[in-house]
C-alpha cells in the first residue's frame, strides 16, 4: 500500500525532536501501552492486520495524531470490523454484554507473560530458497495495495544478500489472515543505489525482505 | 472475527474520525472501560503492566547485555551469533525479541536502527522507544541522511567510518553493540552497564563516556 505511513526517505521533515526523549509524554499513553500488552485484540487479529489498520487511518490523522492515539483508535476500528463492539459502546465505554471480571494478574504474572511473548515468526519453508548469501538481488518495482513491508524507497533497487533467515511468516499474507511462510533475507543496499549519486558511497541501508519482494 | 477487508477498515476509520472525542485520553479511558467490562483484563493487571514496563523492563536490560559482551568473549560470540537466544541467559527475552540481531560498532562502522514503516523496537530488551524514535522526522530521515541525523544527536563521524542503517522491515529486531570506551579497564559489569545508554543501543550515540556515572 502506497500509504502515508511509508515515510522512509520522504523529504521536507525538520529536525528530529530529540527533546521528546521519554517513552510517554502523557499518562494515557502509558495506559494504552499496558492495554495493548494484555490480549484485548478481537479474535483472528494478526500483528500485520493490526499494522495495516494503523496504515489505513486517514493520512492527515496519521501524520498528526500521537502514536498511542493511533493505536487506541485502531483498536476501536478492529473491534467494529470484527463485530465485537458497536459505535455506541465505543462512545460510552459501556459494554452491552458485560462478561465476568477477568482474573487479576500480579507483577510476576505479567513479567512471565512478557517473557512468553517472544513470538517465533519462523516457519517451515514451502520451497527451496531462490537466493543465497552474496547474491545480487533486485526488488520489485511495484507492489499491491494491501499491507506490505517493502518500502517505496527500496523498490526496483539492487542490493546484496547478507543473511538468509529461513522461512518467516509473510507479512502481506498475515494482514489477510493467512499464515504463509517464505524465505526471508537481509539485503544491503548502497546509499547511492537508493538515493542517487549524491549519496555517501561509504553508507548502506539494510532491509529484511521476503523472497516475494525480490524479482 | 476480523474481516481483513482494507476498504471496510478505512471506512470505519473515517466514521470513527467524525464521532470520537478528539482528546486521546478520553478515547483510551473508553477503551479501558470497555475491555474491563467485557472481562478481558482487570484494572489491576493494567497497573501491573505499567509497573512492569516502567520499573523492570527497559534499557538497563540492554546495557547489562552489552556490558557482559564487553567482558566475556564467549558471551559476545553467542550474542553476535544468535542474540535472541543469548539474552535468554538473563531472562530478558519477550515481546519483540524473538528474532533479535546484535550488530557491533567497530572503528570503521557505525550502526543505526530505524523502522520506517511503523516503529518496531525490541521492547523486552530496551523497553518502550523514546518518542523521537517514533517521529515522522526520524523515520523519514534516518535512511536517507543518517549522517545529518547523527550530527543532530551530536555524533561526529570520522572520514573512515561507514554508516549502516538497519530498517526493521520484518520481525527481526536490532540491538547496536557500542564500542567499549577507553578508560574502563578493570571495571566490573555493573560499572560498565551504567555507562551504556539507550541511544547508543539504537545507534544515535557513538562514543560512550567513561566518566558518565
Amino acid at each position: 500500500m502506497d500509504g502515508i505511513h511509508d515515510l522512509g526517505g520522504k523529504e521536507g521533515f525538520g529536525p528530529i525532536p530529540i527533546g521528546d526523549d521519554t517513552p510517554f509524554a502523557q499518562a494515557w499513553e502509558e495506559r494504552m501501552w499496558a492495554l495493548s500488552r494484555a490480549g484485548i485484540l478481537p479474535p483472528g487479529t494478526t500483528i500485520d492486520w493490526f499494522r495495516h489498520g494503523v496504515e489505513l487511518l486517514g493520512p492527515r490523522d496519521y501524520l498528526t495524531w500521537a502514536y498511542f492515539n493511533k493505536w487506541c483508535t485502531n483498536h476501536f476500528m478492529l473491534q467494529i470490523d470484527a463485530g465485537v463492539s458497536d459505535m455506541d459502546e465505543i462512545l460510552t465505554g459501556r459494554a452491552k454484554e458485560p462478561g465476568p471480571p477477568a482474573p487479576v494478574l500480579s507483577l510476576d504474572d505479567v513479567l512471565e507473560a512478557n517473557r512468553k511473548a517472544n513470538t517465533d515468526f519462523s516457519t517451515r519453508p514451502a520451497a527451496a530458497p531462490r537466493f543465497a548469501v552474496g547474491d545480487s538481488v533486485t526488488t520489485r518495482a511495484r507492489m499491491h495495495s494491501g499491507h506490505t513491508r517493502l518500502p517505496a524507497y527500496a523498490r526496483a533497487a539492487t542490493g546484496t544478500v547478507i543473511a538468509h533467515h529461513g522461512a518467516h511468516l509473510l507479512a502481506d499474507e498475515g494482514a489477510r489472515g493467512r499464515h504463509v511462510g517464505e524465505h526471508l533475507y537481509t539485503v544491503s543496499f548502497t546509499a547511492p543505489e537508493l538515493w542517487g549519486e549524491g549519496a555517501d558511497p561509504r553508507d548502506t541501508v539494510t532491509l529484511d525482505l521476503w523472497e516475494n519482494y525480490l524479482v | 472475527m476480523a474481516t481483513f477487508d482494507s476498504e471496510k477498515a478505512a471506512a470505519i476509520h473515517r466514521h470513527l474520525h467524525s464521532h470520537l472525542p478528539s482528546d486521546p485520553a478520553l478515547r483510551v479511558k473508553a477503551l479501558e472501560s470497555l475491555v474491563v467490562e467485557r472481562g478481558l483484563i482487570a484494572p489491576e493487571t493494567i497497573d501491573a503492566w505499567v509497573e512492569a514496563y516502567s520499573e523492570h523492563i527497559g534499557p538497563k536490560r540492554g546495557a547489562r547485555v552489552v556490558a557482559r559482551a564487553w567482558l566475556d568473549d564467549a558471551f559476545r560470540a553467542r550474542l553476535l551469533d544468535n542474540a535472541a537466544s543469548a539474552i535468554e541467559e538473563f531472562g530478558f527475552q519477550g515481546n519483540a525479541t524473538g528474532h533479535l540481531i546484535a550488530v557491533e560498532n567497530t572503528d570503521t562502522t557505525h550502526n543505526m536502527v530505524v523502522c520506517t514503516l511503523c516503529s518496531c523496537y525490541p521492547f523486552s530488551l530496551l523497553g518502550i522507544s523514546p518518542s523521537w524514535y517514533r517521529s515522522a522526522e526520524y523515520r523519514a530521515r534516518a535512511v536517507r541522511e543518517p549522517r545529518k541525523v547523527l550530527a543532530e544527536f551530536g555524533v561526529e563521524l570520522g572520514d573512515d567510518i561507514a554508516v549502516r542503517v538497519w530498517d526493521s522491515t520484518a520481525e527481526l529486531r536490532y540491538l547496536v553493540v557500542p564500542q567499549r570506551p577507553a578508560g574502563t579497564d578493570g571495571w566490573d559489569e555493573d560499572a560498565l552497564a551504567a555507562i551504556v545508554t539507550r541511544n547508543a543501543m539504537i545507534g544515535t550515540e557513538r562514543v560512550l563516556l567513561a566518566g558518565a556515572t
